[in-house]
C-alpha cells in the first residue's frame, strides 16, 4: 500500500496563516495557564503530600474535602482515580509550612476518625503490613503449631493473607481473608474478632518536602532548556543555523501548545509529565531533521532552486514518511493513553498530542521559521525566492557575525 | 566465511546473548518503586546536631582536664554550633589551658576575649566531622535495614557532597514502621535522678522546680516521662530532675536481645562493654537507694530505684509492644545515629497499584505493539517481515542491556520502550520509502536497496542522534523515574540503529544473495 505517492502540495503558501494560527492556540494556552491558574502542578514541583485511597464503597468527594478541611487543610485537592467502579481517590494536600514531612499522617487519622469510628487500637487488615499482622497471629497462635513454630508459621499465613490483598486493594469482606490460601477456620475467626477490616486502603502515600520541590521544579526547566540548546547547537553544527533555528522553533511551539492543550485538560504536571514533554522535544526534532535532510539534500542537487520551491518539494517527498511515522508512533502512544491506566495516563497524552502537533510543526512551522529567519536576519537584502545558495554536509552557517551572536541568544 | 555469514553471526550473537542476559524476566529485570510497591525516602541528616554534642563534648573534657590541673572555678558556657566560652580563667592560667588545648582539642582555636577565652572550631575539623555523622548515619541506617531483612535496598549519599542520603526498599509494606526505624535516633542513656528519690516521677513540673526553689541548678537538666494505661494509651507525663553527666550511653553498649520482665511483659534485655560494666557499676554501687533513669531520644523511659550495685547487664522496662521491642533492640545494636533525621521526600507506592500498573502497562505495551505490526504489514507487505523481526531484535536488545546492567525498569521505562517501537519503526519507515523512491525511478532491486540505506542513513543518524541527546539530558538531570524513561530511551535508540539499520540490510542482503537476480521486491 502507498500513500501519498508524488504529492505537491504548496504547504508553504499559507505560511502567514499557519504561524498565525499556532500562536493563536498558544495564547489560548497560556492565558489558561496564567490567567486562570489552570496548570495543575503536582506534588513533584509544589511540593505536598497526595494519597491515593481505595475505599470499600463509593466515597463522596465532597465529604472527603469537608474532612481534610476539618483536619486543617483547607486546600486539598480530591480528584477520582482510576476507572468508575473501583473507587479509588487521590487526595493531594499542599506543604504543611515549616515542616518538611507533611501533613499525611494527620490526613490518615481525619479520614480514619471518619471512616473508620470506634476502631479502638484493634488492627486494620487492610493497613497493616505483614509483620504486624503475623505478630498478632503468633501471640494467640490459633492453629496451635506451639511458641517454637509460631513465627515462621504465621508469617506464611500474613504473607498469603496480604498477597490476596495484593490483588483487591482492599478487602471488603473477611470471606475474602478466609479465601487467602493456608488461612484456617481458626485463624479467621481469630481476626474477625481482633482485627478489623477498615473501610479504606492506602495504594500510595507521597510526600515531597519544600526543598525537595523547589529542586526538582529547578532540575526539571534545566533538562528542558539544555535538551533544547544543545540540540539546537547540534543541528546547527550539521545543517545551518538558520535550520538549528527553524526546528527549536517547532520544538518550542509543539511544547507550547501541548502544555496549553494539557492544561486545559487538567492533567497533573509531575516528573513523569517532565519526561514525556522531553520525549516530545525529541520526537518533534527528529522529525523536523528529516525533513531538513531531505532540504539539504536537495540543496546539494539543484544548486539554483528558490529555497521556498525547494523546501516545499523536500516536504512532499517525506511527507509519506512523516504520516507513516506519525501513524505508527500515535498508535503505541494512543493504546497507552486508553489501556494504560490512570498513573500513565498523563504521560501518554503529552505523547499523542505531542506527535500530532510534532508531525503539523515539521511541515507547517519548521520551514516556515528558517524561511522567517532567512528574510530577518540571514541574508539581509536577499529574498527567499532567490536561489538557495550552497550548503554542503557540515557546512558551517554563512551567516554574518551578528546574525550568529543574536541565533545563541 | 564471507561479509553476510560475519553480519549474521553479529546480530543473532547480539539477540542471543540479550535473550540470556534477560531470561527469564522475572528474576532479570529490575522492578522500580513505581511497579512492584515499595519505598522511596531522602533524608537529610541534620549534621548540626552532630557538631553540638562533639563542641559539648570537648567543652566538658578541657573543664575537666583544667579541674585536674589545678584550676578551679572555671565555668564554660556553648555559645554557638561549633563555638563555646570559658569564663573564670586568670592570665596566669592561660599557659595551662594552651597546653590541655594542644593535647586535647587540636581541631579547636581561641583567643582572649575581656575575661573570656573564646573557642572556636576550625572548618577543616567541623568538615571532617560532618563527614563522618553522614557516613556513620550512612552504616546505622544500613545495620538497621540490614536487621529488616529487605532484598535489595539501596541506601546511598545521593551526590558526593551533600548531607542527604536516599533510601529505597522495594516491597516493604509497612512504610510507617521502617520510617520509625530508620528515624530513630536511638541515643540511650543512664543518668541519676536527682529529684524526686527513690523511684518514680513528680506530677508537675512546678513540684520539681518548687523543690529547687525555682530555678534548677546547672548541674541537673528536666525530662518526662509519657505514662500509658494497660492497652498502652497515653495518659500523661511525669516530670523528673536528672543529673547532667551520663552514667553511660548506649556506646557502652556490648549487646541487646529481646526478653521477658517479671509480669511476662516485653523488655530488653541488655550487656555491657567491659569499660562500660565498671562505670555502670561504680556509679549504682555509689548511689543505692536513688533512682536510675533510662533516657531514650530524650524521653525517660522507666525510672526504676538502684537496690543494689549493677555490674554489666540488666533491662530496659517501659511498656513497649514486642515489636517495639524488637525495633528497639534493632537500633539499639545498629548504634546510635550522630544526628538527627528529616525526611524531605517520602514515597510509598503499595504493591497493588504497582501491580494494577504492570497490568495495564503491559497490555497497552502488547496491544501498541500488535497495532504498529498490522500496519507495518499492511503498508510494507513482505519488507514489513523485515521490520518487524528486526523490531523484534531490538526489544531484546533492549531487555537484555536492561538486565545486564541492573538498570531498573519503571512505568516511564515501559513507556519508553512503546515509544522506541513507534520510533523504531520510523528508521524503516525512511529506509522502505527511499527504497521505494528508487524503484518508481527504475532502478533494479540491489540498486534501490542500497541507494535507499545510502540515502537514509543520515536522515536515520541526525534524527536518532538529537533524541539521543535530549535522552542524555533527562538523565542528567531527572530523578527516579525519569530516569528509568531517559535509560530505556536510550538504550532503545542504540538497539534501533543497531537493528533497524545494521540488521534490516543484513536481511535484505540475505534475499538478495539467495536470489541475486530478484526483480520484484514486496514493498
Amino acid at each position: 500500500m502507498q500513500l501519498l505517492r508524488d504529492t505537491n502540495i504548496d504547504f508553504l503558501k499559507y505560511r502567514r496563516f499557519w504561524i498565525a494560527f499556532s500562536l493563536a492556540v498558544i495564547a489560548v494556552g497560556l492565558v489558561a495557564i496564567f490567567y486562570h491558574g489552570k496548570l495543575n502542578v503536582g506534588i513533584d514541583f509544589a511540593g505536598g503530600t497526595q494519597a491515593t485511597l481505595k475505599f470499600s464503597e463509593r466515597p463522596d468527594v465532597q465529604a472527603l474535602r469537608d474532612i481534610a478541611g476539618g483536619a486543617g487543610f483547607r486546600e486539598a485537592v480530591i480528584q477520582r482515580f482510576g476507572e468508575v467502579g473501583t473507587n479509588e481517590v487521590m487526595v493531594r494536600i499542599p506543604i504543611v509550612e515549616g515542616s518538611e514531612e507533611g501533613g499525611g499522617a494527620d490526613l490518615l487519622a481525619a479520614l480514619d476518625a471518619r471512616y473508620n469510628p470506634g476502631a479502638g487500637g484493634a488492627l486494620d487488615v487492610n493497613r497493616s503490613g505483614s509483620d504486624a499482622l503475623a505478630a498478632l497471629l503468633a501471640e494467640r497462635d490459633p492453629d496451635g503449631v506451639g511458641a517454637a513454630a509460631a513465627v515462621s508459621h504465621y508469617e506464611g499465613v500474613a504473607d498469603a493473607i496480604l498477597a490476596v490483598r495484593k490483588d483487591l486493594g482492599l478487602f471488603t469482606g473477611w470471606s475474602q481473608v478466609s479465601g487467602a490460601p493456608g488461612v484456617s477456620g481458626a485463624v479467621s475467626s481469630l481476626l474477625q474478632s481482633q482485627a478489623r477490616l477498615g473501610s479504606f486502603a492506602v495504594l500510595s502515600l507521597e510526600n515531597v518536602g519544600p526543598q525537595v520541590g523547589a529542586e526538582l521544579r529547578q532540575r526539571g526547566v534545566l533538562a528542558v532548556v539544555f535538551s533544547l540548546l544543545a540540540m539546537m547547537v547540534y543541528i546547527w553544527i550539521r545543517f545551518e543555523l538558520r535550520f538549528g533555528i527553524g526546528a527549536v522553533m517547532a520544538s518550542l511551539h509543539d511544547v507550547l501548545v501541548t502544555v496549553g492543550l494539557f492544561a486545559l485538560a487538567g492533567f497533573e504536571f509531575n516528573l513523569t509529565t517532565v519526561a514525556a514533554f522531553l520525549a516530545l522535544v525529541g520526537y518533534s526534532i527528529n522529525d523536523t531533521v528529516v525533513v531538513f535532510d531531505r532540504v539539504r539534500e536537495n540543496m546539494r542537487k539543484h544548486r539554483t532552486e528558490p529555497l521556498m520551491q525547494l523546501m516545499n518539494r523536500s516536504i512532499n517527498q517525506t511527507l509519506s514518511r512523516t504520516v507513516l511515522t506519525a501513524g505508527t508512533t500515535l498508535l503505541a502512544s494512543g493504546t497507552l493513553l486508553f489501556l494504560g491506566g490512570e498513573v500513565i495516563r498523563g504521560f501518554a497524552f503529552v505523547m499523542t498530542i505531542g506527535v500530532i502537533v510534532g508531525t503539523y510543526s515539521s511541515i507547517f512551522i519548521a520551514a516556515p521559521f528558517a524561511l522567517l529567519w532567512e528574510q530577518l536576519v540571514g541574508r539581509r537584502g536577499e529574498a527567499a525566492d532567490k536561489p538557495a545558495a550552497t550548503a554542503g554536509k557540515g557546512a558551517p552557517a554563512p551567516a554574518k557575525p551578528g546574525a550568529r551572536r543574536r541565533g545563541q541568544s | 566465511m564471507n561479509n553476510l555469514a560475519w553480519r549474521g553471526i553479529v546480530i543473532v550473537g547480539a539477540a542471543a546473548l540479550a535473550l540470556w542476559a534477560a531470561y527469564p524476566p522475572k528474576e532479570k529485570i529490575n522492578l522500580g518503586l513505581d511497579l512492584q510497591g515499595g519505598i522511596h525516602l531522602v533524608l537529610q541528616v541534620e549534621t548540626v546536631d552532630a557538631l553540638r554534642a562533639e563542641t559539648d563534648k570537648d567543652m566538658e573534657r578541657l573543664r575537666q582536664e583544667l579541674l585536674d590541673q589545678g584550676l578551679a572555678g572555671v565555668q564554660n558556657e556553648r555559645t554557638g554550633d561549633t563555638a563555646f566560652v570559658l569564663r573564670g580563667v586568670e592570665q596566669t592560667g592561660e599557659p595551662v589551658v594552651a597546653k590541655a588545648a594542644a593535647s586535647f582539642l587540636p581541631g579547636w582555636d581561641w583567643r582572649r576575649v575581656g575575661d573570656e577565652l573564646r573557642f572556636e572550631m576550625t572548618s577543616p575539623h567541623s568538615r571532617g566531622l560532618e563527614e563522618m555523622a553522614i557516613n556513620q548515619a550512612l552504616q546505622t541506617i544500613r545495620n538497621r535495614i540490614d536487621e529488616f531483612g529487605v532484598a535489595e535496598p539501596v541506601i546511598a549519599r545521593q551526590g558526593l557532597d551533600s548531607n542527604r542520603i536516599v533510601v529505597q526498599l522495594p516491597g516493604v509494606d509497612d512504610p510507617d514502621r521502617v520510617k520509625r526505624l530508620i528515624k530513630n535516633t536511638a541515643f540511650l542513656e543512664f543518668r541519676l535522678v536527682d529529684y524526686p528519690p527513690g523511684g518514680g516521677g513528680a506530677p508537675t513540673r512546678e513540684a520539681i522546680l518548687d523543690h529547687y526553689g525555682g530555678s534548677l541548678p546547672p548541674t541537673v537538666e528536666l525530662f518526662t516521662e509519657d505514662t500509658r494505661d494497660r492497652q498502652g494509651r497515653l495518659t500523661g507525663q511525669v516530670f523528673y530532675a536528672l543529673e547532667k553527666k551520663r552514667v553511660i550511653t548506649g556506646r557502652d553498649l556490648r549487646s541487646a536481645s529481646p526478653g521477658s520482665g517479671q509480669f511476662n511483659q516485653p523488655v530488653v534485655q541488655f550487656s555491657l562493654t567491659p569499660d562500660g560494666g565498671r562505670l555502670f557499676g561504680d556509679a549504682t554501687g555509689a548511689n543505692v537507694g536513688r533512682g536510675l533513669a533510662i533516657v531514650l531520644d530524650g524521653k525517660v523511659m522507666s525510672a526504676p530505684r538502684i537496690n543494689s550495685r549493677i555490674g554489666d547487664s540488666g533491662i530496659i522496662e517501659g511498656r513497649f509492644t514486642s515489636q517495639e521491642v524488637q525495633d528497639l533492640v534493632t537500633v539499639l545494636r545498629s548504634g546510635a545515629l550522630p544526628a538527627a533525621i528529616t525526611y524531605l521526600e517520602d514515597r510509598t507506592v503499595g504493591p497493588s497499584l504497582g501491580a494494577d500498573s504492570i497490568r495495564s502497562g503491559l497490555r497497552a505495551g502488547l496491544i501498541g505493539t500488535a497495532l504498529v505490526v498490522v500496519a507495518m504489514l499492511v503498508v510494507y507487505l513482505g519488507s514489513g517481515i523485515n521490520a518487524i523481526l528486526m523490531l523484534g531484535v531490538n526489544v531484546i536488545l533492549i531487555f537484555g542491556a536492561l538486565a545486564y546492567f541492573g538498570a531498573t525498569l519503571t512505568l516511564p521505562g515501559i513507556a519508553g520502550i512503546v515509544l522506541t517501537v513507534g520510533m523504531a519503526v520510523d528508521a524503516s519507515v525512511l529506509v522502505f520509502e527511499r527504497i521505494r523512491e528508487e524503484l518508481r525511478a527504475g532502478r533494479t532491486v540491489k540498486a534501490a536497496v542500497d541507494a535507499g540505506f545510502g540515502n537514509a542513513l543520515s536522515s536515520i543518524l541526525d534524527a536518532n542522534i538529537t533524541t539521543l541527546i535530549a535522552a542524555l539530558f533527562l538523565f542528567q538531570f531527572g530523578t527516579g523515574p525519569v530516569r528509568g524513561f531517559a535509560v530505556t530511551l536510550s538504550i532503545g535508540i542504540l538497539g534501533t540503529l543497531f537493528a533497524m539499520v545494521f540488521g534490516s540490510r543484513w536481511l535484505f542482503d540475505l534475499r538478495l544473495a539467495r536470489d541475486p537476480r530478484l526483480e520484484k521486491l514486496s514493498i
